[in-house]
């Protein structure tokens, strides 16, 4: 439809696509869901989850079964599913799967700063790192002293260079406070991300625009509604706001006066995708607001599989898959602490 | 096992009958102070046992809430936000100090928390996850403040468990071993002292009683000399004592065979038979026999039992 990805796309990323669309199929649906949240113990959703795709990283767990190992366990699986797609994948499509797990990294780099700063052991902070951002220099992290050392020795070589560069002179790696330099570096990533889909043209394109641009909104919002009654100035909060999406630029500059959720949600519902979002959330209540947009980044996702031959389908399977290892996790600690009642206020089916 | 309350061993003196007096007086005191104090710390028990029972129930609900605060927290923020919370902290800023208070006695610990430096983690989970993490970290100040609260109520439970037994076993060892044996001493005491009082007395008594007789003896030993003497006199005044007449017949009458025929035998003989008389005055005898038989001398002859002196 776009430029005749139809003729070329299998070529590349034909055998991949299927994978991916396999791999798809495979996530669990609203019958599994209900399955386990009927469970009474931690036992009886290892014994579900052995009838789906994770049996066989779950069946040589001893019991009693922990919450963590769980997550543990699936986080691997997809981590395993990831690296056989990455090493099939060519260009360009290595590199957006690599983009994928920018994310991560950055989580991963400001964890071992943080554990730096404070003294702690390496081979520790190694081990709580995610492992789908885990990158081959990482260990050397903990060596450098101080933020100058630790952008010009070791950060330079890794692929989130130029988002250190880009946004924070070396001046001020040294006193930023380290959640305002996680979040802007995220903002870095998306923007490079965005350019990088925009390069790529096509359906993916489009598709990964949409997507990103729900990512960018969600976070501006979200940074907007955390961000109240702490010390975070208007104008650091306008420099967290991603310069593309829905709310560009209108929208941030709302956002960046606003002190109360309902101020936000007077903001928000100029724009009719968000309008339904809020409206699901009675006044003066935040806490479904999560819910409900990850409800909607799922449908987002969803449909990102309604079209072929694209890459979009690589970073939706990515996201849904965290989503179902969050509903995994949930419903595993619900039944662990005993709160059957609550279980469905946070499962998002996905099918 | 109750043995016997054995008194205590003490010399029964009057001294000392007073310090046991004391000492029992003492006892009582004590034992008075101690079942008030022990009473005392029991409402106290009670009333922390009381408190305890609920803080527990309500320990229960916060800590579940709190739990479920932190899932929502990781579900919103990711699985890795309490690795990333955790790597920010320097030093707690949450900090339990411990002091002392005095209740009816009994030294209790308490612990309060105070809050010691901030740990700046207000912009945690900035771009998603920020509310949860906050009201996560809420929750759990909560469940911080009841634990500490159950901790005081805990130790000062236990402390004031120990003060009780020691001060019923306190109790009890006065009511049922110091008392009865003071008791028993006072007792033993007053019965030595009563009963060397009756030897005493007893003593006194028979001492009494052997002076009065020999008073008795001796007062009756004189009237008689007294009265023989007044009739010997009458009778030497009168040349011829009656009495002396008297007895010689009726004794010359009974004992013939003890009679010398002498000019003066029995006379001598008679005189053998009163020889207390004779010893007594040999010389009043002597004239006595002169004048009885108007002769000059009298012989005393010596005889198996008496001497006899020849005048």
């Amino acid at each position: 439809m776009y430029g005749f990805e139809a003729l070329t796309f299998n070529v590349h990323g034909g055998y991949l696509e299927a994978i991916v669309r396999g791999y798809h199929s495979g996530l669990l649906t609203a019958a599994d869901y209900n399955n386990l949240c009927q469970c009474e113990t931690l036992d009886d959703i290892k014994m579900h989850l052995s009838a789906t795709e994770y049996g066989s990283y779950l069946q040589n767990e001893p019991s009693p079964l922990h919450t963590t190992t769980i997550v543990e366990k699936c986080t691997l699986k997809l981590v395993d599913e990831y690296k056989h797609m990455l090493t099939q994948a060519t260009e360009p499509l290595s590199t957006f799967l690599e983009y994928i797990t920018y994310g991560h990294m950055i989580d991963n780099v400001v964890l071992i700063v943080t554990g730096t700063l404070h003294e702690r052991d390496v081979q520790e902070l190694l081990e709580k790192c995610h492992p789908l951002g885990m990158f081959d220099s990482i260990a050397t992290l903990a060596v450098a002293q101080n933020m100058r050392e630790l952008y010009r020795l070791v950060l330079v070589d890794t692929p989130l260079a130029p988002y250190f560069s880009e946004c924070i002179t070396s001046e001020d790696l040294d006193d930023m406070n380290i959640e305002i330099m996680r979040n802007t570096l995220y903002k870095a990533y998306l923007e490079d991300f965005y350019r990088f889909c925009q390069k790529l043209g096509g359906a993916t394109a489009e598709i990964m625009s949409d997507l990103l641009a729900f990512e960018a909104d969600r976070r501006a919002v979200n940074i907007s509604i955390n961000s109240i009654g702490t010390e975070l100035t208007r104008d650091d909060r306008r420099k967290l706001y991603s310069n593309f999406g829905l709310l560009y630029p209108y929208g941030h500059e709302e956002l960046a006066v606003c002190e109360d959720i309902d101020q936000v949600r007077a903001a928000m519902e100029k724009y009719p995708p968000y309008q339904s979002i809020f409206t699901k959330l009675s006044y003066g209540e935040s806490q479904m607001l999560d819910k409900a947009f990850y409800e909607e980044e799922v449908k987002r996702l969803c449909l990102a599989f309604e079209q072929q031959f694209h890459y979009g389908v690589f970073f939706a399977y990515m996201r849904l898959r965290e989503q179902e290892i969050r509903n995994l996790m949930w419903i595993s600690e619900c039944v662990a602490q005993n709160q059957k009642s609550r279980v469905h206020d946070s499962v998002v089916f996905i099918f | 096992m109750s043995g016997q309350t054995q008194r205590l061993t003490v010399v029964p003196t009057v001294t000392m009958l007073g310090v046991m007096k004391a000492r029992l007086v003492g006892a009582t005191r004590g034992h008075a102070l101690l079942k008030k104090k022990s009473d005392a710390l029991t409402v106290q028990f009670r009333l922390i046992l009381k408190k305890i029972v609920s803080t527990k129930e309500s320990m229960g609900d916060v800590m579940k809430t709190s739990s479920f605060a932190l899932t929502e927290a990781k579900y919103v923020a990711g699985e890795n936000i309490k690795h990333i919370v955790r790597e920010n902290v320097s030093s707690a800023a949450l900090k339990v100090r411990s002091y002392q208070e005095n209740i009816a006695g009994v030294k209790l610990p308490k612990f309060e928390y105070f809050i010691d430096g901030e740990t700046k983690n207000d912009l945690t989970g900035l771009a998603r996850g920020g509310q949860q993490v906050q009201a996560c970290r809420g929750a759990y100040v909560k469940s911080i403040e009841l634990l500490v609260e159950l901790a005081t109520l805990q130790t000062s439970f236990l402390t004031l468990d120990d003060a009780i037994k020691t001060t019923n076993r306190r109790v009890n060892a006065l009511e049922n071993v110091v008392k009865p044996r003071i008791e028993n001493t006072i007792s033993y005491i007053k019965g030595e002292l009563d009963e060397l009082e009756r030897e005493d007395f007893f003593r006194l008594k028979k001492i009494q009683g052997y002076k009065r007789r020999e008073v008795e003896r001796q007062r009756e030993a004189a009237k008689a000399y007294a009265e023989e003497k007044v009739a010997e006199e009458m009778s030497l005044q009168k040349g011829i004592s009656l009495s002396s007449a008297h007895d010689m017949l009726s004794l010359a009458a009974q004992k013939d065979q003890d009679w010398k025929v002498d000019s003066d035998g029995f006379v001598l003989r008679w005189i053998s038979r009163n020889a207390a008389a004779a010893a007594t005055s040999p010389y009043y005898s002597a004239a006595w026999c002169n004048a009885f038989t108007g002769k000059g001398t009298v012989e005393l002859l010596k005889d198996q039992d008496h001497e006899f002196e020849k005048i």
